[in-house]
């Protein structure tokens, strides 16, 4: 098994990751993640759908009943590539006695990194993130915005192969979002892997290569952007005029009405101009016709609506019994 | 470089606590009342001669004894602000050290970086001990330099009490801790350690009840019992002891008047008490309580080495 997984070239290979707390609580069922080298991966899914959890198996603080895969060619847990791994916790409480830079010191000492590049580093990545002039101000004082910067910069002090970002835009403005953005490009270029867990989905639309949905403790969907939306096009057409007497020819051709808009669910090209005759027929201008891209939210609402809740399946588990 | 760092950012920490800075004061406060005394051949003066009375205690000859002062600094100064207040602010100030580190959004950071949890648990713990590391030694060393520079007695093995003083509340320490990684709330964890404590001496109370009343001794079971417990749990009432034998003072036992039959039984009594504890060797009374204090941290460490967090 090991011969084989160092052989991947995956930044993150996770196999049949499992978590149960207590003996009913099914955090995660049998996750199977990929992240490519080089990638910005992003994490989503609803609340409670085991994101966190697995975020927290990667890193090795919580431990998963069973795994197998590899994190930078190593086995899971293995914890010499945390030195080479960077993180930024959910919610991080940061000690409130130490300023700016002395915490990124700290930590990157605990990361191993010499004395000259924590320097260096943490110089670096304070400008990088406008927080220069606060280096030396205890944190207790910095507002939410400033602490996830500074959060940002702590997971980045041992200049990472993969990091790691558990809602890295939590609390921050539009500028400083667009600024994180920029940051993660910018790692990406430089050949990191980045893996987000994120609710803000138009966030992770922006910048992630690869995505997967985790619902209730499995993954639902894994892919890139476009794999994962190209059968999920809807078409929509705006018209001029009154289409309530073909409504029912509409449905017929399973498309939706709603005001001078008509939606054409998949992407039947043919089905499409078949609405389109309809209404021409009816008289109706066509004032243009567009090919709707779902968004991921809409996805994420969609694979929700897929799945069966796990107290239903719980209970039908029990009726087998 | 990790144990390094874990044990600066835990005195940064500890320097953040009020309690700190309590117990920094009353160092510098009993300093300074110690140089507002002085010992004269025949008397002791106070705030440089203001008040004075006639003593013999500390003359030897025409001299004043050092030894005499080393023990009412050991046995009263030393033992009731360090032994006892001291470690009593040290336990409460430290109590949250070990809480906080793992509370939800600072624990995680700390696991995800390349180190065991082994390692993490015993460089924190260290980290813990600083507190009382640093004001044991500017209350010995302030208290050393007062007896020397004002009155004349340099004890150069009084400086030792420094790390006696870290092996007590090392001691107690233990038991915070476990008791932090399990209910992880640092009331409970005070609470607990200051049960234990009076525990502890409890036992040794009983032990030293059956040396000063042989007869007792009769009791076979409870005696038998009494002394094996003794010698499991830590031996707090002891460092005090050993404190002053490696300071080499005098006993102020010696010095308990002994006009009537039973102030003289009462001396009596006492002494023996304190020699039966001299007679036990430094090495066995530390090393049973280091056997006790390892099994109570490797115990808190498991605990916290199986932990999700």
């Amino acid at each position: 098994m090991v011969g084989i997984t160092e052989m991947t070239n995956w930044a993150v290979d996770m196999i049949d990751v499992r978590k149960t707390y207590g003996r009913t609580v099914h955090a995660l069922r049998g996750v199977n993640i990929q992240v490519g080298r080089g990638e910005i991966f992003g994490l989503l899914g609803p609340n409670g759908a085991g994101k966190t959890t697995l975020v927290k198996i990667m890193m090795t603080v919580v431990k998963p009943d069973r795994s197998y895969g590899t994190i930078l060619g190593r086995p899971l847990g293995h914890r010499g590539k945390l030195a080479v791994t960077g993180y930024l916790p959910e919610d991080h409480r940061f000690p409130p006695y130490l300023t700016g830079n002395q915490l990124l010191d700290y930590y990157a000492a605990l990361a191993k990194v010499p004395r000259a590049k924590r320097r260096d580093n943490a110089k670096r990545l304070l400008d990088q993130l406008d927080m220069t002039k606060w280096a030396n101000t205890r944190i207790d004082k910095y507002s939410k915005g400033m602490l996830q910067r500074l959060g940002i910069a702590q997971s980045l002090m041992n200049d990472p192969e993969l990091v790691v970002l558990d809602e890295p835009t939590d609390g921050l403005d539009p500028v400083s979002r667009r600024q994180v953005r920029e940051l993660l490009l910018e790692l990406k270029h430089r050949g990191m892997t980045v893996f987000l867990n994120s609710h803000l989905l138009s966030e992770l639309e922006m910048v992630c290569d690869r995505v997967a949905i985790l619902v209730d403790g499995l993954v639902a969907r894994q892919g890139t952007l476009s794999q994962l939306t190209e059968h999920t096009i809807e078409y929509r057409i705006q018209f001029d005029g009154d289409a309530s007497d073909i409504r029912s020819k509409l449905l017929a051709c399973r498309a939706t009405l709603d005001g001078h808009i008509v939606s054409v669910p998949g992407h039947d090209l043919s089905r499409v101009n078949e609405v389109i005759d309809l209404l021409r027929n009816a008289k109706l201008s066509i004032e243009s016709v567009q090919p709707h891209r779902f968004s991921l939210e809409d996805l994420l609402i969609e694979v929700m609506g897929q799945q069966e809740p796990v107290t239903a399946r719980a209970v039908n588990m029990e009726d087998d019994v | 470089m990790q144990i390094w760092a874990i044990i600066i950012d835990s005195f940064r920490e500890s320097r953040d606590r009020k309690m700190f800075w309590v117990m920094l004061c009353i160092s510098i406060i009993i300093s300074l009342t110690m140089i507002c005394v002085s010992f004269e051949p025949g008397r002791v003066n106070f705030f440089f001669g203001i008040s004075e009375f006639e003593t013999d205690i500390f003359t030897v000859g025409h001299q004043v004894r050092p030894e005499t002062i080393g023990a009412v600094v050991v046995d009263f100064i030393l033992d009731l602000m360090m032994n006892r207040i001291g470690i009593i602010i040290a336990i409460i100030a430290t109590a949250g050290m070990f809480t906080s580190m793992l509370r939800h959004g600072a624990i995680e950071v700390l696991l995800a970086k390349p180190m065991s949890r082994s390692k993490l648990f015993f460089a924190r713990y260290l980290g813990t001990l600083t507190f009382i590391g640093f004001h044991a030694t500017i209350f010995v060393g302030l208290t050393f330099l007062v007896m020397g520079l004002r009155w004349g007695a340099w004890l150069p093995g009084y400086l030792l009490a420094i790390p006696l003083i870290v092996l007590l509340y090392s001691y107690l320490q233990c038991i915070s801790v476990l008791i932090a990684v399990v209910t992880r709330s640092s009331v409970t964890a005070i609470m607990l350690t200051l049960v234990a404590w009076t525990a502890f001496g409890g036992v040794q109370l009983v032990d030293d009840l059956f040396t000063t009343f042989p007869q007792w001794q009769r009791y076979q079971t409870v005696y038998t019992t009494a002394r094996t417990v003794r010698w499991i749990v830590p031996n707090t009432a002891d460092i005090g002891l050993t404190a002053r034998k490696w300071a080499g003072t005098d006993s102020v036992v010696e010095f308990m008047p002994a006009s009537t039959d039973q102030e003289k039984s009462d001396r009596d009594m006492a002494m023996r008490v304190e020699t039966a504890r001299l007679n036990v060797p430094t090495m066995y009374t530390v090393g049973s309580s280091l056997i006790f204090e390892l099994f109570i941290l490797l115990l808190a460490m498991w605990r916290f080495s199986k932990q999700d967090f």
